[in-house]
């Protein structure tokens, strides 16, 4: 008879080792992140600060969008930027999690400091925004590369690390 | 139950016992790795629709319009997948997806948005996987908040299941393989352990029936070597002292038996020449006369114990043998009481005045036994004495009964004992009669023996009305028929 | 009253045994050995032998069948044992009676007058059974014309038998009749004595016509 119940109790035991129970709530790791009402630019105010202002095109967009809108200038919003005029756009973003590589339509000469802080902040902000890291550096491939132009950049504005 | 009596055996014990070890082991084992399987299988499979729903949503979120419009929700959640949900806040997407399943546990923990979370619902149809994902807004400074959109997706684990219940079949299958070969081990392993019992056993047996001889080879150096090794020894040691009383016994019979042989010649000697005694008394003086009948006396008894005990002797050497004869029981009576002069002393009952009892005994015994008991009744009893013969079915019996008061409880106890208390010849006999009055110490026991031979019965108890009883009950068929 | 020759080896017993039977009566010589008593039997010519089974050299039961060789003198022997083995040897030797040790010499004295006692001629002259015929007025008995010789014991027994041709005689009675033992009696007496007399007057011992054997109950003369 002790055998009997011992060989129930342990099928009932195998069964149940191999059905799925309920669990409870359970955590299953980070959250994803991005969205946003537009992606956040870089200008310069009338002392030359670097100054975020959220252009609102909808939703956050990718890298490129933002540096590409940024690209585009200001507009009438009355900032100002350090980044010549240029009639092509078209931004090669290329991310890893600390990194992100933009190959941008312009010379070094076309971009003066604060204008390098400009695209430095804004790809940095949105790399940041599509859940990066905050202390991601970022590199800007010139048209015509000098000597200094191809090192990692941080923004200012970014936090200490 | 029926399994029950079958366990008693120590085989069944044995093979039960290992059986059910095995099984235990083996089930143990198979259900620690199933279940280490199952959970690992689950974990993956759970990992695996986790990081795909966080990368569908990652991908897809910062293509969502914010604050998101309905076909934005939409989007999204034919962008997850089909068993996704999208909502934010009161508003969520059109497409079938099984929200029910969604606790309020699991909205709450994803409405404080830490991070993604996961349950696992049991429902009579099946398993499923609920994974609650809070769509984060980070702002530039890198701090995060909920954005209010919420995505769940509730995948069935039903392939899962299956995968897992072939893995249950394949495991109670194995399982169900391996019970009978582990009976079949666990008789093996019971026969090496229950042969030596067995033997043991044999062995013991033969023993207790009487063969001291028996006994087991010891085979290996483990706990049954040594107990059969300590059995023999205990059946040497039995065979030692068996063997050691039978040959005193022996010794003491033969004792017995040769002197009573030896003496047998010189008795009959003392028997001729105290005859010669006897015949001449008158011509003697007072007191050579008193010795001369002292002498015949004495060697009267001596002659009567020394043929007593050569009877005895021969019961002893189990060489008595019965001299059958067919023979009718009241005369035969008749005669032993006239032979003795006991006609006129006892009063002889048979059932009509020319009755006859056949039966076919040994005349000299039956002779031997009824002076015996007369010859009790008239030294110790008080008279009358009453001898009643008469055929009572398959039997022939012969009563003895005195009308004294009785014999004790010990008395009776021992009176077919050799050299009883309660036998005439412990007390000194008169000498007197042509016949002696039977008595060596030895007559009822012989008696009693000599009954047991014709296969009857000796007893003795007292009558209610008088005295002591002995009642002799003879098959009259003859003895073994 | 008789001359009798006793052979036995142990010397008290046998002159105490001489002396006792001569008080009753007797002429008793002696014989230590079964050597001497077969020489002595040459001798003396007894009328009896009492006969110890017992004896060193030729044993009592050899000298038993020597002396049936020659003669049909009457043998009482005395066994030491009263054995089976030593009783049936010594009567199936011959021996007419038998004694067991302690012997009282009474006894004795009786089994020795019964094995002697004569016939009495009851005078009814000769009873013919085909070739047996006995004559109970010489007491003599011929078989086809021969004289059969007898001890006192066959002959009685011939004529108790013969006397009630068809009558059925129980062991017991018979040992009353013929051997005039007072109480029970040894049966195989009367066994071995019958088969002897088959011997001397039954053509056929093996079937016999005179002497016949009623299973259960004893013996009977004819019917012839």
């Amino acid at each position: 008879m002790s055998g009997v119940r011992a060989a129930a109790v342990l099928g009932a035991l195998l069964l149940a080792g191999c059905s799925i129970p309920s669990t409870g709530v359970t955590g299953a790791g980070q959250a994803p992140t991005g969205v946003a009402p537009g992606p956040t630019l870089y200008f310069l105010d009338d002392d030359g600060d670097l100054q975020p202002r959220v252009r609102e095109t909808g939703s956050l967009g990718t890298v490129a969008d933002a540096v590409q809108l940024l690209l585009v200038g200001p507009g009438g919003s009355g900032s100002r930027t350090g980044i010549a005029e240029t009639s092509v756009t078209r931004v090669v973003v290329t991310t890893s999690p600390e990194r992100v590589t933009l190959r941008v339509p312009l010379a070094p000469t076309d971009v003066t400091a604060a204008g390098v802080d400009q695209i430095v902040c804004t790809a940095w902000a949105s790399h940041v925004q599509h859940g990066g890291s905050p202390r991601a550096t970022v590199v800007i491939d010139f048209t015509i590369p000098t000597a200094r132009s191809a090192r990692p950049r941080t923004c200012p504005l970014a936090p200490e690390p | 139950m029926r399994l029950r009596p079958r366990l008693r055996g120590l085989r069944a014990r044995l093979v039960a016992a290992s059986a059910l070890v095995a099984m235990l082991s083996v089930g143990a084992a198979v259900w620690a790795a199933a279940a280490s399987a199952s959970r690992s299988l689950v974990d993956s499979y759970e990992r695996q629709v986790v990081r795909s729903t966080v990368d569908q949503v990652s991908a897809v979120a910062p293509t969502l319009t914010y604050p998101p419009d309905q076909e934005s929700l939409d989007r999204a959640a034919g962008a997850v997948g089909p068993d996704a949900v999208v909502t934010f806040r009161d508003r969520r997407s059109a497409a079938e997806a099984r929200t029910a399943l969604v606790t309020d546990a699991l909205r709450g923990a994803v409405r404080t948005g830490d991070g993604v979370v996961t349950q696992r619902v049991r429902v009579p149809e099946g398993a499923w996987l609920v994974v609650g994902v809070p769509v984060l807004a980070t702002a530039p400074d890198g701090s995060a908040r909920p954005s209010g959109v919420e995505v769940f997706v509730v995948q069935d684990l039903a392939e899962v299941q299956d995968q897992l219940d072939r893995m249950t079949r394949t495991v109670v299958a194995t399982t169900a393989v391996t019970l009978p070969v582990a009976v079949l081990l666990a008789l093996a392993a019971a026969g090496t352990v229950l042969r030596p019992v067995r033997r043991l056993r044999d062995t013991a047996t033969r023993i207790a029936a009487g063969d001291l001889q028996a006994r087991s080879e010891p085979r290996g150096a483990d706990e049954l070597a040594d107990l059969t090794r300590t059995v023999n020894g205990m059946a040497d040691a039995v065979q030692d002292s068996v063997t050691r009383l039978q040959r005193l016994q022996t010794d003491a019979r033969r004792f017995a038996a040769d002197v009573s042989h030896e003496l047998r010649t010189p008795l009959s000697t003392l028997s001729a020449v105290v005859e010669v005694l006897d015949d001449a008394v008158d011509d003697l003086d007072e007191d050579a006369r008193e010795s001369a009948r002292l002498a015949v006396a004495e060697t009267a008894r001596l002659v009567r114990l020394v043929e007593d005990l050569m009877e005895v002797a021969r019961f002893d050497a189990g060489t008595a043998r019965l001299q059958l004869d067919r023979l009718d029981v009241v005369e035969a009576v008749r005669r032993t009481l006239h032979a003795r002069g006991w006609l006129g002393e006892v009063d002889l009952r048979v059932p009509a005045p020319d009755a006859q009892v056949w039966a076919v005994l040994d005349g000299r015994r039956l002779d031997v036994i009824v002076a015996n008991l007369v010859g009790n009744a008239l030294t110790h009893g008080a008279r009358p004495v009453l001898v009643e013969v008469r055929s009572e079915a398959d039997d022939v019996v012969v009563v003895v009964r005195d009308s004294g008061p009785g014999l004790s409880a010990d008395a009776l106890e021992h009176a077919f004992d050799r050299f009883s208390k309660g036998d005439p010849a412990r007390s000194r006999g008169d000498g007197t009669g042509a016949r002696p009055t039977p008595g060596s110490g030895l007559g009822l026991s012989l008696a009693w023996e000599s009954a047991v031979l014709h296969g009857g019965v000796l007893t003795g108890d007292n009558d209610p009305e008088a005295g002591a009883r002995f009642t002799l009950r003879l098959p009259r068929a003859g003895a073994g028929s | 009253m008789a001359s009798v020759l006793l052979i036995e080896d142990d010397a008290m017993l046998r002159r105490g045994m001489q002396l006792a039977l001569s008080r009753h009566g007797h002429d008793v010589r002696v014989a230590g050995t079964g050597e001497e008593g077969l020489a002595a039997i040459e001798t003396s010519r007894p009328e009896i032998v009492v006969l110890d089974l017992m004896l060193p050299g030729i044993d009592g039961v050899e000298v038993c069948r020597r002396i049936r060789r020659v003669d049909d003198l009457p043998v009482v022997m005395v066994t030491a044992r009263g054995d089976d083995f030593d009783v049936v040897g010594g009567l199936e030797a011959g021996a007419d009676d038998y004694v067991v040790k302690p012997v009282q010499p009474t006894v004795l004295d009786a089994r020795i007058r019964a094995v002697l006692r004569r016939s009495v001629s009851s005078g009814e002259g000769v009873r013919a059974h085909g070739e047996l015929r006995i004559d109970t007025t010489s007491l003599t008995v011929t078989l086809q014309g021969h004289v059969v010789p007898m001890t006192p014991i066959e002959l009685r027994l011939l004529l108790t038998l013969s006397a009630a041709p068809g009558r059925v005689f129980t062991r017991q009675q018979l040992l009353e009749e013929v051997w005039d033992h007072d109480y029970l009696g040894d049966s195989r007496l009367v066994d071995n004595s019958v088969r002897r007399l088959r011997t001397k007057v039954e053509p056929d011992p093996a079937s016999p016509v005179f002497v016949q054997t009623v299973r259960g109950f004893g013996y009977r003369f004819g019917p012839v």
